[in-house]
């Protein structure tokens, strides 16, 4: 198949990790959209053979997290990792209502950037912790423990409201 | 409960090698507290993957669409169409109106079957690839160019084990129901008319509405694959 249908293909899955990230639906197009623009100027980096869907999510994260550490230096946001000021710029208050309503999107949006994307690469999409480490480029410990704390974080904030 | 967080979030996860799940599996029986703790992380993936779901089945916005298959984007994509356009030979529109021929040949015979269809006692079931996929195929574990991709796996309101699935001439979603995959909603598949006008969201209404329970995740799909479906 083409590269560019595989891409099509690959839109729904891909739009709704970038949903996962960003939040919001437009930026999560957004997302997207920098991310197939990459991909298509970067094609020839892409081996063929491996596997594309591994290739974008590691593309779409890459500007996704350049993009947060950007807004960071600019100080709308706090450090990647930390979690409570991070929220700060989004409503801290607006999203730990949401939260405690049972909120997934709220939730979500508390977690630290390596946790959330961990999260969404787990147990949304479904990839292996192997797979998931070879997408982010971090061993499979910093996959285990980073999914470990944002799980531990997610269940205790939506465990009693679910 | 004899087993840390990290085990219990592998075996839920589907990445503990089998001996060890087995123990678990076991202790699990006589342990409450350790039943608890696993069904504890399983809701949160069964709640996760429900909230994320609606968007990969939400039609891709035309903006996103558009950098992908209109011509002119992308400078080599629109000079490799151009080439295309160029030397479209006899040949080429032979081929065409023969596909034509056959397709109206196809639609002018309904008691044709479609591949992948079959019917079995008056009820429309899947067969060939499509009931392969329906039986073997892991959404957690496909291919992104999947000729029939599978989306949500549930239980519906009569125990039935059902999935959702998109093929390029067919959607929908079948029910395991004695030994064959029943098909119990189908709409046109990704290259119909039918299936880009209607709001991919249909299908996930239709299994919405028929689902007791959460749809599965990726550790409760594979084990209900692993265990044939049964209810």
């Amino acid at each position: 198949m083409r590269f560019e249908e595989e891409l099509v293909e690959l839109l729904p899955r891909l739009r709704r990790f970038a949903r996962g990230l960003a939040r919001h639906a437009s930026d999560a197009d957004d997302l997207c959209q920098a991310a197939i623009e990459r991909a298509l100027k970067s094609r020839d980096q892409w081996q063929q053979g491996t596997k594309l869907d591994s290739w974008m999510y590691r593309i779409t994260r890459n500007i996704w997290i350049d993009e947060r550490r950007a807004a960071g230096r600019r100080g709308f946001h706090a450090p990647i990792d930390d979690a409570v000021t991070q929220v700060a710029g989004e409503g801290a208050a607006e999203v730990e209502a949401g939260a405690l309503r049972g909120d997934v999107d709220a939730a979500m949006a508390q977690l630290p950037d390596e946790q959330r994307e961990v999260v969404m690469l787990i147990l949304v999409e479904g990839y292996a912790y192997r797979e998931a480490a070879a997408i982010l480029e971090v061993p499979i410990g910093t996959v285990t423990s980073r999914l470990a704390r944002g799980r531990e974080a997610l269940m205790h904030v939506l465990g009693e409201a679910a | 409960m004899s087993f840390d967080p990290g085990t219990i979030a592998a075996f839920v996860d589907g990445e503990l090698d089998d001996l060890t799940a087995r123990r678990i599996e076991r202790a699990v029986e006589s342990d409450a507290a350790l039943a608890a703790e696993i069904a504890r992380y399983r809701a949160l993936t069964a709640k996760l993957s429900a909230h994320f779901a609606p968007v990969a089945e939400e039609v891709v916005p035309e903006r996103l669409r558009a950098l992908l298959v209109e011509p002119g984007v992308d400078t080599s994509l629109a000079a490799r169409r151009h080439a295309k356009r160029g030397s479209f030979a006899p040949v080429h529109w032979g081929a065409i109106a023969a596909s034509l021929v056959l397709g109206l040949t196809i639609g002018l015979r309904p008691w044709a079957p479609a591949a992948d269809i079959a019917s079995v006692n008056g009820r429309l079931v899947a067969s060939g690839a499509l009931a392969d996929a329906l039986e073997t195929q892991l959404a957690s574990d496909q291919l992104a160019n999947a000729e029939i991709r599978i989306g949500l796996s549930f239980r519906d309101k009569q125990g039935r084990a059902c999935r959702s699935f998109e093929a390029r001439d067919l959607s929908g979603i079948g029910c395991r129901d004695g030994g064959h995959w029943a098909l119990e909603r189908t709409i046109g598949g990704r290259a119909s008319q039918e299936y880009r006008q209607a709001s991919s969201g249909e299908l996930l209404t239709a299994a919405a509405a028929m689902m007791a329970g959460d749809p599965f995740d990726v550790a409760a799909e594979r084990a209900a694959r692993d265990s044939g479906w049964r209810n």
